[in-house]
């Protein structure tokens, strides 16, 4: 701890804090550009000078660290007239064409000129000008150099946290500019946080722009609605249109970042296509209906007791409504059969949520990476979850840790890992098998080891498609680390043969007496919150044991088509879509007695209802989102729902009071009373966020996370692996699935922006493969399976694994879903040029 | 004074280092081998040798900082990036005896304990880039280079590297980030090179001239360094005179020669007798300019810090009457508004501000208040920049603007040149 | 004071047997007869043209090239007390306008307008004007919004006019409602 003077009070701040952080611990504002707190400080701006005593020279207090006994003065005129001069310097050059931009009235020039600034301008000399009109930098990006103040933000943030690495300074002096190379079009993750710490109106929205001012806006806090990262955003309309969504610097994990699907991909809101009233099937056809006709058709269709009723609901409803919905199937119908998820097997999750130690609360990111080994694996981080991939690239590039690897396609990720493992895809279990057989374990029963003690390494090795040393490096890393902390994705679900191995290898660290976090990696904004509301046929809110056992997704299909489901309730999933083997699920839904679907667009599964329920969107409703970590965060209501369509938890509602009369609770604050009641893990998690402006790096909300609520209902199970659909010589090719970086499930596919930067499906193979193939990027190829065909493009990527090909499951054009047959491992595709 | 540094200049093919050889070259090296590492810094720091790219600072003192683990990788830079107007004696040096500069680099690696030591040169200078190159090569075949040098057990690798013609890259920091291969822009000092330089080791950076004069050092002794010119800043100095003299050219004198004494003994006298000194500059085009009553000032760096100017690089460029001082100032100030690397913004918008008002003057369009306003723009400019090169922009500016005013305010007011 | 009081007083007598206030107060009467009128006969006959200061109803300028001035920038909104502009950006680059942001909606409700000026002072590009226009007066709500398209007409009175007078006009009536044209070329300086 040091002690400094600031403008005369006395304050003492930690060792190496930067004089601008004192100064604004003190209560002194400095003005700055080109500081950022995620950012690596360059000091370029010049704004944030000031005087130390004994010092002949003004000093940037961005970079220059506190030393013991200093004097700094932040209100001294000498520097009060820098930040004027400084601000004078900016203006010359600067377009001053605030009429026209979009940024003029939330613009950080604009408010420290009118705060700072010389407020008469001496520049009469001709202005340097880039270029006449603003030119597109992507489809979501464009840009005018006229306005830049060369604060390079946008550079470092492309380079150190996004680490895309497409930005770039063109010329020298005042004919600098940051823009890409030769202003060429980017091809790059489109996530635009050039466009959020940009201070001026230089990199902006295309798809915002000239649409508004900032002061017409009307926001609500939310949380993004695509992945389980959980970042936090505000969505912002105007005369009910969302017109633009924007993360805010120190709230939220994410803090100013956001990926393209979240800054981008919120426009299906306003999608034309939406459902605005309830639908009936009347003669073959869905027709508009009253909420009262389709009622009734519940009504009579549902039986309480009984008769077999199944409920499957979105991992994207709000935790409100999916307490509510088990509540409504637990109580009212009697029937256990519910399930989140149309793609993971019930047993699988409930061996993930115990492997990763779910039920023992909530872990967040910022100790992942505070431990001295990072190990990421079954998840392609910087595509399915790529906020959470910025953290760790940030993270990690300013400390000394091992970032570990393990994927079998290449990802972005991987320049930040300090060992990089390959593995054939589906091969987790061998992987983890193996670093197991390295590590000395000694202290676990012998029984829980059997398995691995019985397996051979080189066997191992094989199946896994690694290298010894590889391996033998991994377990060096993990033996000599005292915490570790390990990301596991949804390809353990996927492939769940692989998850004791990752409960074991947890044990066994921590058997050792090291500190072990896991944090899974999940794909669906609410799909931890929806397990954490019971919503699984296996356990009940709080991971709480559960008498009767009942039916996952899968379990409901197959009854649905041996015709022996009377009624399924589907809100919001897409099961038809998603569920692995396409024809069967589409069978089996035509083939259920009364299908009620709940949804905001009329998709796959929608279209075989007999009784369609227009919900709401993220933006129209109330709620908890629990997003990977364990966060509970709240989100708020922007826009109230389109036409005659009700929240989610009033349809629910109201479909449980007409069977009970007293089915409550009857508002979203009264259920999250019960909640926290049921689900003691929510007991005392705070919904209060800081939306104060973070100048440091905190922010890390360890209120929201939940806490443990020990369960023994939750146990690890062995998981045979499914047979393989076989015919390699066929189909060279092993399909590999997962969510493109533009696409989340079927709901991105609803969002113009998202469309517009990428519509048609592509097919990702390795560069050695397309070499051997004869074919190139870009070309336009057709896909077989044995039971599908799809033609699509295919890209080719530097480093990944042979004979693996991977589609994203987000394109009705090329429906993953079909390539798949129930109970069959992953299906094999040849792909030849059209 | 017996020539230290262009001794061999002059001299057919002083290039080739069976001709450095048989001058007496690779000596001072094969002494300093068998001295131990500490010793050489010693020696330096008593010679008194203090850097000539510009700042002065002392040489011995700036290799003192190194930290002496031999665990941790060392770099020696050559900054060969001699951009400064007016300067040519490290081309002189590069061109013509590219070996004395090799044995000085090869002996301070040595001091420091670098194993990989580079050369940066200005990419301008081709042909220099090409004799350092082949220099190099003959000095890898004799066994100066490489490993075990002279059975010393002292391995070291050395590279040209050519830069891209930016006057930043002669900032040492810049210079870094150029030979490692990203945008050459200052990097925020602390740390030190000394501390964390190339590639985040420790690097000792040292202008071309600085090195040449080691092995004189080592082979004559510090002593004998430090005996010449004055106290405090000893040692011989390249003068890089050009402008209006007789016998422009590259002079070695001792440090600490006046100004008179160059242009009127060594160059011959100013280029036309009719025409009378009006002005020097006297380290480069940074440095502010001294008047014909600050003749008698001895060009070291102390003296000429006391006049507000300073000594730089040692180019001293004469100017007679017939010179215009707003197209001088302009000429200069444009040379430094192209040159901003634009990383801050009062070197990167400042500067070119003050060049288009400059450009007015000159062309006949000033205007009433311009005077003023280049004076505001400069204090505004100066003690704020992040680096040495936007003070440098204005320190020049300044001073013919304190030496000057009135020829400036003529323009505004006639719009037209008092001088010419 | 009884002298006063008993005293005749022939002055007196005088005016009452010629009748003076009587005339006097006919005099006014008769001079109104023959003096000028200050009545003025709006709308059949005349109509008053206001000074150049004149806030009236709104209009948009265009450039010399008759591209519009407007770059909705929405500060006029911004600035205005009764909120009673609404202005909606898109893009146009078409050369519709000077920049290549142009006004998509640009209208005023003159109910609520005050014509307080706020909006003249905030435009950057001088592009919204308070004309001389001040015949507002309808019989439904709805047309008391003017939108852009109808702003963008030049009023009949050109800015070089110089106001302050009255002109003789001419009430027309037509389908679409009554309307009074002045006849520029015949006016008077009204005294004050």
């Amino acid at each position: 701890m040091v002690t400094v003077k600031i403008n005369g009070k006395e304050i003492t701040v930690e060792d190496g804090t930067l004089i601008l952080n004192a100064a604004r611990d003190a209560g002194f504002e400095v003005p700055t550009f080109c500081y950022q707190a995620d950012l690596i400080g360059i000091g370029s701006c010049r704004m944030c000078l000031v005087e130390i005593e004994g010092q002949k020279k003004l000093q940037p207090s961005c970079v220059t660290p506190v030393l013991h006994g200093m004097s700094i003065n932040t209100e001294s005129p000498t520097v009060v007239s820098a930040r004027a001069g400084v601000l004078e310097f900016l203006l010359a050059n600067h377009a001053l064409d605030c009429p026209v931009c979009d940024k003029g009235g939330e613009c950080e020039l604009q408010d420290m000129v009118y705060r700072y600034g010389p407020h008469k301008g001496r520049h009469a000399e001709p202005k340097f000008k880039f270029h006449e009109k603003d030119y597109v930098l992507s489809p979501v990006i464009i840009k005018n150099s006229n306005r830049c103040v060369q604060c390079v933000k946008c550079v470092r943030v492309c380079r150190e946290v996004v680490g895309a690495n497409v930005l770039t300074s063109l010329n020298r002096g005042d004919h600098q500019e940051e823009t890409s190379f030769l202003r060429s079009f980017l091809d790059c993750d489109q996530d635009g946080n050039c466009i959020e710490v940009c201070p001026v109106g230089c990199f902006m929205r295309l798809p915002y722009r000239y649409k508004t001012r900032p002061w017409d806006l009307k926001g609500a806090d939310t949380v993004c609605p695509y992945c389980a990262t959980g970042c936090r955003m505000v969505i912002e309309h105007r005369d009910g249109v969302v017109i633009r969504a924007r993360a805010q610097l120190g709230v939220g994990l994410n803090s100013e970042t956001l990926c393209a699907r979240g800054r981008f991909g919120f426009d299906f809101i306003n999608n034309p296509n939406r459902l605005t009233t309830p639908l009936v099937r009347k003669r073959g056809a869905l027709e508009p209906a009253s909420w009262e006709e389709a009622m009734g058709l519940i009504k009579k269709n549902f039986s309480v007791g009984g008769g077999k009723v199944g409920g499957i609901a979105s991992p994207r409803l709000v935790n409100e409504e999916l307490y509510l919905f088990q509540k409504l199937f637990r109580t009212v119908f009697n029937s256990p059969n519910i399930d989140s998820s149309s793609r993971w097997d019930p047993l699988a999750v409930e061996s993930f949520v115990s492997a990763a130690s779910m039920h023992e609360g909530g872990v967040s990111i910022f100790d992942c990476m505070a431990s001295d080994t990072l190990l990421i694996i079954g998840s392609h981080l910087s595509d399915e979850n790529p906020v959470t991939d910025y953290i760790v690239r940030r993270i990690s590039a300013n400390r000394r840790m091992n970032v570990i690897i393990a994927s079998p396609r290449a990802m972005k990720l991987d320049s930040s890992a300090t060992q990089l493992l390959r593995h054939l895809p589906g091969a987790e279990d061998s992987v983890l098998e193996a670093i197991i057989l390295n590590l000395n374990y000694d202290k676990l029963p012998d029984e829980t080891l059997k398995p691995v003690k019985d397996a051979r390494l080189e066997a191992l090795l094989s199946t896994a498609g690694a290298l010894d040393k590889e391996i033998k490096a991994i377990a060096r890393k993990l033996g000599a680390s005292s915490t570790v902390a390990v990301i596991a994705g949804t390809d353990f679900l996927r492939a769940p043969q692989s998850i004791p191995a990752l409960g074991l290898l947890k044990d066994l660290l921590r058997s050792r007496g090291k500190k072990v976090t896991v944090l899974p990696a999940l794909d669906r904004c609410n799909q931890r919150g929806a397990w954490e509301m019971g919503v699984h046929p296996g356990f009940g809110p709080g991971y709480s044991r559960v008498d009767k056992k009942g039916l996952g997704c899968d379990g409901i299909l197959a009854a649905a088509e041996q015709g022996e489901l009377d009624a399924l309730y589907i809100a919001g999933s897409d099961v038809a879509s998603m569920y692995p083997d396409g024809e069967f699920a589409a069978k089996a839904l035509s083939a259920v007695k009364f299908l009620v679907v709940q949804d905001i667009f009329l998709t796959e599964t929608a279209k075989l209802a007999h009784v369609v329920l227009p919900g709401a969107s993220f933006a129209e409703k109330e709620g908890i989102f629990t997003n990977q970590e364990g966060r509970a965060q709240i989100i708020r209501k922007l826009l109230p729902p389109p036409g005659k369509a009700k929240r989610d938890f009033d349809i629910i509602r109201a479909v449980g009071e007409s069977f009970d009369p007293s089915f409550g609770p009857k508002n979203p604050v009264l259920v999250l009373d019960e909640i926290r009641k049921e689900a003691p893990m929510y007991g005392d998690v705070s919904l209060v966020f800081n939306n104060k402006k973070n100048i440091e790096d905190k922010l890390d909300n360890r209120a929201a996370l939940v806490k443990g609520a020990q369960s023994a209902a939750l146990k690890v199970s062995r998981i045979e692996p499914r047979a393989d659909l076989g015919g390699a010589e066929q189909f060279p090719f092993r399909l590999v699935t997962g969510n493109h970086l533009f696409h989340s499930g079927m709901l991105s596919r609803m969002s113009s922006s998202m469309t517009g930067l990428l519509n048609a499906a592509v097919i990702e193979i390795s560069e050695g493969d397309a070499d051997a193939l004869g074919l190139r990027n870009g070309d336009k190829v057709s896909v077989r399976g044995a039971a599908c065909e799809a033609q699509m493009t295919l890209r080719t990527r530097k480093g990944s694994g042979k004979g693996m090909a991977f589609v994203a499951e987000n394109f009705e054009d090329a429906p993953v879903a079909r390539f798949f047959r129930r109970g069959k491992g992953a299906p094999r595709v040849a792909i030849t040029k059209i | 004074m017996e020539s230290v540094l262009l001794k061999n200049i002059g001299k057919p093919d002083a290039h080739r280092i069976e001709n450095y050889v048989r001058n007496g070259g690779y000596r001072a090296l094969a002494a300093a081998l068998k001295l131990a590492p500490e010793h050489i810094i010693q020696m330096v720091k008593d010679s008194g040798l203090r850097g000539r790219g510009g700042a002065g600072f002392s040489t011995g003192l700036k290799w003192s900082f190194i930290p002496k683990d031999p665990t941790v990788a060392k770099y020696l830079c050559c900054n060969a990036d001699e951009g400064e107007p007016g300067t040519f004696k490290d081309r002189g040096i590069m061109d013509n005896d590219p070996h004395l500069l090799i044995e000085g680099m090869i002996i301070s690696s040595y001091a420091i304990g670098a194993s990989n030591a580079y050369i940066y040169i200005r990419g301008e200078f081709v042909f220099g880039a090409r004799r350092l190159e082949a220099a190099i090569k003959e000095a890898y075949e004799r066994g100066y280079l490489g490993g075990d040098i002279l059975g010393s057990g002292f391995n070291l690798d050395m590279y040209v590297h050519r830069g891209f013609g930016a006057y930043i890259c002669g900032e040492e920091t810049a210079l870094l980030e150029s030979i490692e291969g990203y945008r050459a822009q200052p990097r925020k000092k602390p740390p030190f090179p000394a501390l964390s330089g190339l590639y985040g080791k420790p690097t000792v950076i040292n202008n071309v001239e600085t090195l040449s004069c080691i092995p004189a050092i080592i082979e004559k002794g510090p002593e004998w360094f430090a005996g010449i010119g004055p106290a405090k800043s000893p040692g011989p100095k390249i003068y890089c005179v050009s402008g209006h003299v007789k016998k422009p050219g590259l002079y070695e004198l001792a440090m600490g020669a006046t100004a008179r004494d160059i242009i009127f003994n060594h160059c011959g006298g100013m280029l036309r007798d009719d025409r009378a000194l009006k002005a020097v500059i006297p380290g480069g085009v940074s440095a502010p300019l001294l008047t014909p009553k600050d003749l008698d000032t001895p060009l070291d760096f102390d003296s000429l810090a006391a006049k507000g100017s300073m000594l730089g690089s040692g180019a001293v460029i004469v100017m007679d009457s017939s010179t215009c001082m707003v197209k001088t100032a302009y000429i200069i100030n444009r040379f430094f508004s192209h040159e901003s690397c634009g990383k801050c913004t009062p070197c990167r918008d400042g500067t070119p501000w003050l060049t288009k008002i400059l450009r007015r003057l000159e062309h006949g369009e000033g205007r009433a208040g311009d005077v003023e306003m280049l004076e505001s723009l400069c204090d505004n400019i100066f003690g704020r920049t992040f680096c040495p090169l936007g003070d440098g922009a204005v320190m020049a500016l300044r001073g013919a603007l304190k030496n000057f005013r009135e020829e400036f305010q003529y323009h505004v007011d006639h719009k037209r040149c008092m001088a010419c | 004071m009884n002298g006063r009081t008993k005293g005749f007083n022939l002055l007196e007598l005088i005016k009452k047997v010629v009748f003076t206030d009587f005339v006097k107060g006919l005099s006014i009467t008769l001079g109104y007869n023959v003096s000028r009128s200050i009545t003025q006969r709006y709308p059949d006959e005349e109509k008053w043209i206001p000074y150049r200061r004149w806030r009236g109803l709104h209009y948009l300028n265009r450039d010399a090239e008759g591209r519009e001035l407007c770059v909705a920038c929405e500060l006029c909104s911004k600035a205005c007390p009764t909120q009673c502009i609404t202005v909606v950006p898109m893009e146009d680059d078409s050369g519709r306008g000077i920049a290549d942001r142009v006004a998509k909606v640009w209208k005023v409700d003159l109910v609520r307008c005050l014509y307080c000026g706020y909006c003249e002072d905030a435009c950057p590009t001088r592009a919204v004007r308070l004309g001389r226009e001040y015949e507002t007066a309808c019989t439904d709500l709805a047309s008391t919004v003017r939108r852009r398209e109808e702003l963008l007409v030049p009023q009949a009175l050109a800015e070089n006019i110089e106001g302050g007078v009255l002109v003789k006009s001419r009430l027309v009536r037509t389908p679409e409602g009554i309307k009074v044209e002045p006849d520029l070329r015949r006016h008077k300086k009204r005294s004050l």
